[in-house]
C-alpha cells in the first residue's frame, strides 16, 4: 500500500496556460487571509494596504511599475537560456556585478563627463559585466557538462562577496562610518512620473522584451537557440554549434540580469550598498516560468510580481508586520502561482494502491 | 467462478472504441478482442491506429468512446500500472527504457520484483531463465545507452515477460531482429501461447503474420476493414485489405553510369559508446550514381559507421574524404556545405523535432542556406514566407499526410515523419546520402516510395550508402553490397554474384573473406 502522485502532461490551449497564473491570484489572496489571520493580524487591512500599495494609489501604481523593470530584465533573460535548455539561477549575482560596475562607472566618470555619456557607459559596462560572469557557467557547462544550477549559485555567492567588499574597500564612501556603502550616484535615469523612482529603465525593459521576442522568433540564431533546447541531439545532427549555443545563452541572460542591476542603482537605489540583493533574481526564475519563457508573456509575468512585491512593502509597513513573516507569506504566494501553473500543464492523480 | 470463466472465452474485449486526437480520427468505433492462449495480429500500414488500440489497452491512452472488458467484467484502464495489474503488457516500437539504468535495474522496474529491498538475485535468476528460453544471451550489468537497438528490443522483451502477462503486446517486435532471431521469438511466441498467454502481435509485414498469427485483424485509417482467420487469409487478400488497392509495385532500377569517388573511407577505426571498438579497420568507397549497401545485424558497428562519416562521432584512426576533400575532423556544418546528407535510423531523436512545427522540422540543417535568410540590420532572419511555402511543396511533393505545415511533428505518424526527413534530405541535393535503414518500421506504401526515391536520386548522380539489416532492401537496391560483422568488413559483392543464404553466413560471422580480397574488391568493382 503506498500513495503515488502522478503527473501527466496535458493539452491545453496557450490561452489557457498563459491566463492560468493569473487566475490564481484569488486562491493566493485566500492563502494570504488566512496567514495573516493566523500570525494575529487583520486580514481586511491587509487587504487594503496591499492593493493600495500594489496599484490602486498612484504611488503604489508607479512603485510597482518600478519593482516590475528588475523582474522583466532578469527573467526576458533567464527565460531565453531556458529555451536553449539551460537553467540560469545566477540572476541574483549578475544583478550584483551590474550593480557593481555600474556604480564603479559613475563614481569615477560623474565629475568629468556628461551625466548621459556616464549613464551610457555604466550601462554598457553592466550588460559586459553580467555577460562574462555568466560566461563562467555557460563554458563549465558546454565543454564539461558541469551542472549550471550549481554554479550559478556558487557565483551569486562569490558576487555577493564582492559587493562586501567593495563596499568596504574602493566604492567606500568616506563620510558614511558604520553603513558600509557607496558614495552617492549624482546623474540618475530620467523619472517618467517626476519625483518617484518609476525611471526609463522601465521602457527600456519593455524594448529588451520585444527585442529578444524578435530574436529567438524570427532569427536564425534565435532558431538555433530553440532547437538545442527542444532536441539537443537534433540540433548536433543539424549541424549547429550547440556548445557556443548555451554560451551564448547564457551570456545573453547574464547580460539582461547585469543591466537591471544598473538600471535599479541608475533609476531606484541612487547608491550601493549590500541591500539591493534581495533575491530579486530567484524571483525572477519564477516569473520566467510564469512567462513560459515567452518574453512578450513575461511582460504582464513581471507586473504581476511587481504589484505583489511592492503590495507586501507596503503590507509590511502598515500592519507592523515583521519583513521576516511579510517575506514568508510573499513566498507563499508565488508558490501557489506557480504551483496553479504547473498544475494547468500537468494532470495530477492521487493513486492509492 | 470456474463456470463464469469457461463462459467468457474471451480475456481481453474491447468494443467501439473511439480516439481522436487534434484533428485527427485516430480510432473509429474499433471492436476487437482476444482469447486465452490465441495469438491474434494487428495489421495494418502505419498511422492506421494499431498502436493506438493497443495503447489504450495499456491504459497510456484513456479512449474517448467504449468499453474494454477483461475476463467478461468492465474495466478502466487509466494507466499502465492498471494494466500490468490485470496481467496485459507491452512491449513498444520505440524503447521505453531509462538510459541511464543498467539492464537489470531496467527488468526489475515496474516488476513485483521491486519490494522494499531490491531481490537483485532472483531477478538475475529469472532473466537468466526467459533468456535461455528465448535462446539469446542479455548482457544485465550494461547499461541501456550503451546497447544497439537489436538488444534494447530483447531488455524490453525479456522486460515483460517477467512480469508474468496474460496478455502480451508486441509492437512492430521484428523490425530490428535477424531473421534467426524471429524465428526462435517466434518459437518462443508459440510456447507462451501453448501456457495459455495470449499474444497480440502488432505487424505490417505479411509473411510473418501469417505464419504466427491465429487470427488477422487489419485496421485501415483508424477502421477495421477485416477479421480473418489464419487459414482464410492470402497475402493478397491481406495487402488489398491494408492499403485499399494494389501495392506490388516493381522498383524501377535503372542503371546510372557511375562516376568520380564521393565518398572515400581508409582504415576507419571508432569506438563505440562503451569505449570498445565498434568500427575496426574500415575501408570503403562510394561512387557518384551509386548505391553501396552496408548489410549486417543490427549493432556491429553501422551505426557507428554512419556517425563517424557524418561527424557525430569522433574518429579513432583513419581518414574520410568526402568528394576529395579530407573530413576527418571536419564540423557537421561544414560537411553539410559540402553535400553529405544523413537519414538517421533513429528518426525520433535525430531527425525531427517534435515540438516543432512542420516549417521549422524543414529548417533543422538547413537554417544557415542563404536562400532561407533575409538580412535585416545586422541580423539573420528566417525568410519564413520561403520556408512555409517550402515546407507546404513538400508536404504535396512527397504526400506527407497532414492537415497543414503548422502541425507538430510529433503528431505524425513514423512513416510521415520518415517521408519529411527524406524530403528535407533529398531538397537539400546532396552528393552523398547515408541512409540508415531508411524503411524500418514503415507499411508497404511508404516503404515503396522511399526505395524509389533512393533509386530516383542515384539515377541523378548521387552517392548512397545504404545500411539496412533488411535483406530485401539490400538487394533490392545496391549495386555494391559490403557485409559488416563485429565491426570490420567481412565480404564485398555484387548482388548478382550472391544468395540470400551466403550473405546470411556472412552476417552471422560463419564465413569471412581476408581483408586483402576485400580491398581488391574495392578496387576491381
Amino acid at each position: 500500500m503506498g500513495i503515488v502522485l502522478k503527473f501527466e502532461k496535458r493539452e491545453v490551449s496557450s490561452w489557457v496556460s498563459a491566463l492560468a497564473p493569473y487566475a490564481s491570484i484569488p486562491i493566493a489572496f485566500l492563502v494570504m487571509a488566512i496567514a495573516l489571520y493566523l500570525t494575529g493580524y487583520d486580514p481586511l487591512l491587509g487587504f487594503t494596504s496591499f492593493f493600495h500599495g500594489a496599484f490602486l494609489s498612484q504611488l503604489g501604481l508607479v512603485t510597482s511599475l518600478a519593482r516590475s523593470t528588475a523582474f522583466l530584465l532578469m527573467a526576458v533573460g533567464i527565460g531565453l537560456a531556458l529555451n536553449a535548455g539551460v537553467l540560469n539561477i545566477g540572476g541574483e549575482g549578475q544583478y550584483i556585478i551590474g550593480a557593481i560596475v555600474a556604480t564603479a562607472i559613475v563614481i569615477t566618470t560623474q565629475d568629468f563627463l556628461p551625466p548621459l555619456v556616464s549613464l551610457i557607459l555604466a550601462l554598457t559596462g553592466s550588460l559586459v559585466a553580467g555577460a562574462l560572469w555568466a560566461l563562467v557557467a555557460g563554458v563549465l557547462k558546454a565543454y564539461m557538462g558541469v551542472n549550471e544550477v550549481i554554479t550559478t549559485i556558487m557565483m551569486n555567492i562569490l558576487a555577493f562577496r564582492l559587493l562586501q567588499w567593495v563596499l568596504r574597500g574602493p566604492l567606500k564612501n568616506p563620510l558614511s562610518e558604520a553603513w558600509p556603502m557607496s558614495p552617492p550616484l549624482k546623474p540618475h535615469l530620467l523619472e517618467l512620473v517626476p519625483g518617484t523612482t518609476f525611471n526609463i529603465g522601465f521602457l527600456l525593459a519593455l524594448l529588451v522584451a520585444i527585442l529578444t521576442q524578435f530574436i529567438l522568433y524570427k532569427t536564425t540564431i534565435g532558431y538555433k537557440i530553440r532547437i538545442t533546447g527542444a532536441n539537443v541531439d537534433a540540433a548536433l545532427y543539424g549541424g549547429i554549434n550547440v556548445k557556443n549555443i548555451v554560451i551564448l545563452a547564457f551570456m545573453y541572460s547574464g547580460a539582461l540580469c547585469g543591466l537591471a542591476g544598473a538600471v535599479d542603482i541608475l533609476g531606484v537605489f541612487h547608491f550601493l550598498y549590500e541591500g539591493i540583493s534581495i533575491g530579486l533574481g530567484y524571483t525572477s526564475v519564477v516569473v520566467a516560468l510564469v512567462g513560459r519563457s515567452v518574453p512578450v508573456l513575461i511582460i504582464p509575468a513581471s507586473l504581476m510580481f511587481g504589484c505583489i512585491y511592492n503590495g507586501f512593502t507596503h503590507l509590511q509597513s502598515a500592519l507592523g508586520v515583521s519583513y521576516t513573516l511579510s517575506k514568508a507569506i510573499e513566498g507563499v504566494i508565488y508558490l501557489v502561482i506557480l504551483v496553479i501553473h504547473l498544475s494547468t500543464e500537468y494532470r495530477v492523480k492521487v493513486l492509492v494502491r | 467462478m470456474d463456470i463464469k470463466r469457461e463462459r467468457d472465452e474471451y480475456i481481453v474485449e474491447m468494443k467501439g472504441i473511439t480516439k481522436r486526437f487534434p484533428g485527427v480520427l485516430a480510432l473509429d468505433k474499433v471492436d476487437f478482442n482476444i482469447k486465452r492462449g490465441e495469438i491474434v495480429a494487428l495489421l495494418g500500414e502505419n498511422g492506421a491506429g494499431k498502436t493506438t488500440l493497443m495503447n489504450i489497452l495499456y491504459g497510456l491512452y484513456v479512449p474517448d468512446e467504449g468499453e474494454i472488458y477483461v475476463d467478461g467484467v468492465e474495466v478502466s484502464i487509466r494507466s499502465p500500472a492498471d494494466a500490468i495489474r490485470l496481467g496485459i503488457n507491452m512491449v513498444h516500437q520505440q524503447f521505453m527504457l531509462i538510459e541511464n539504468f543498467t539492464v537489470l535495474e531496467n527488468i526489475v522496474l515496474g516488476s513485483k520484483l521491486l519490494g522494499v529491498k531490491l531481490d537483485y538475485r532472483r531477478a538475475v535468476e529469472e532473466c537468466n531463465k526467459i533468456s535461455k528460453a528465448l535462446g539469446f544471451s542479455i548482457p544485465l550489468q550494461r547499461r541501456v545507452s550503451e546497447l544497439s537497438a537489436g538488444e534494447r528490443q530483447r531488455v524490453e522483451i525479456v522486460k515483460a515477460l517477467i512480469r508474468k502477462p496474460r496478455v502480451l503486446i508486441l509492437d512492430e517486435p521484428t523490425s530490428v531482429l535477424t531473421p534467426q532471431e524471429v524465428k526462435e521469438l517466434f518459437k518462443l511466441l508459440r510456447d507462451l501461447k501453448g501456457r495459455g498467454i495470449s499474444v497480440v502481435f502488432i505487424s505490417h509485414k505479411l509473411n510473418e503474420v501469417l505464419e504466427i498469427a491465429d487470427r488477422i485483424v487489419v485496421l485501415r485509417r483508424g477502421k477495421k476493414v477485416g477479421e480473418l482467420s489464419r487459414e482464410l487469409a492470402d497475402p493478397l487478400l491481406l495487402a488489398k485489405m491494408m492499403v485499399g488497392k494494389e501495392t506490388l509495385i516493381t522498383l524501377n532500377k535503372s542503371t546510372a553510369s557511375v562516376g568520380d569517388v564521393v565518398l572515400l573511407v581508409k582504415d576507419l577505426t571508432v569506438y563505440g559508446d562503451d569505449q570498445r571498438v565498434a568500427v575496426n579497420n574500415v575501408s570503403l568507397r562510394v561512387r557518384r550514381g551509386e548505391i553501396v549497401g552496408i548489410a549486417g545485424v543490427a549493432g556491429n558497428g553501422q551505426k557507428e559507421l554512419a556517425e563517424a562519416i557524418y561527424g557525430l562521432r569522433p574518429v579513432a584512426s583513419g581518414k574520410i574524404f568526402l568528394d576529395g576533400v579530407d573530413v576527418t575532423k571536419m564540423s557537421i556544418k561544414d560537411r553539410l556545405k559540402l553535400g553529405i546528407s544523413y537519414v538517421p535510423q533513429d528518426r525520433i531523436r535525430y531527425g525531427v523535432v517534435r515540438a516543432f512545427t512542420l516549417i521549422d522540422n524543414v529548417l533543422i540543417d538547413r537554417v544557415d542556406e542563404e536562400h532561407f535568410n533575409k538580412k535585416l540590420l545586422f541580423f539573420n532572419l528566417i525568410d519564413v514566407k520561403k520556408v512555409t511555402k517550402h515546407a507546404e511543396e513538400l508536404i504535396m511533393k512527397y504526400e506527407i499526410v497532414a492537415p497543414h505545415a503548422y502541425v507538430k511533428a510529433g503528431t505524425l505518424s513514423g512513416g510521415n515523419i520518415q517521408r519529411l526527413i527524406l524530403a528535407r534530405e533529398l531538397e537539400r541535393a546532396p552528393k552523398l546520402m547515408i541512409a540508415e535503414e531508411p524503411t524500418a518500421g514503415l507499411d508497404i506504401k511508404a516503404t515503396e516510395y522511399i526505395r524509389q526515391k533512393l533509386l530516383d536520386m542515384k539515377a541523378s548522380g548521387v552517392g548512397i550508402l545504404l545500411i539496412s539489416s533488411d535483406l530485401s532492401e539490400i538487394f533490392q537496391l545496391s549495386d555494391i553490397i559490403a557485409v559488416m560483422y563485429n565491426g570490420e568488413i567481412v565480404g564485398v559483392f555484387k548482388p548478382e554474384e550472391i544468395s540470400y543464404e551466403d550473405i546470411g553466413f556472412y552476417m552471422t560471422g560463419l564465413y569471412k573473406m581476408p581483408r586483402e580480397e576485400v580491398l581488391k574488391r574495392w578496387e576491381s568493382y
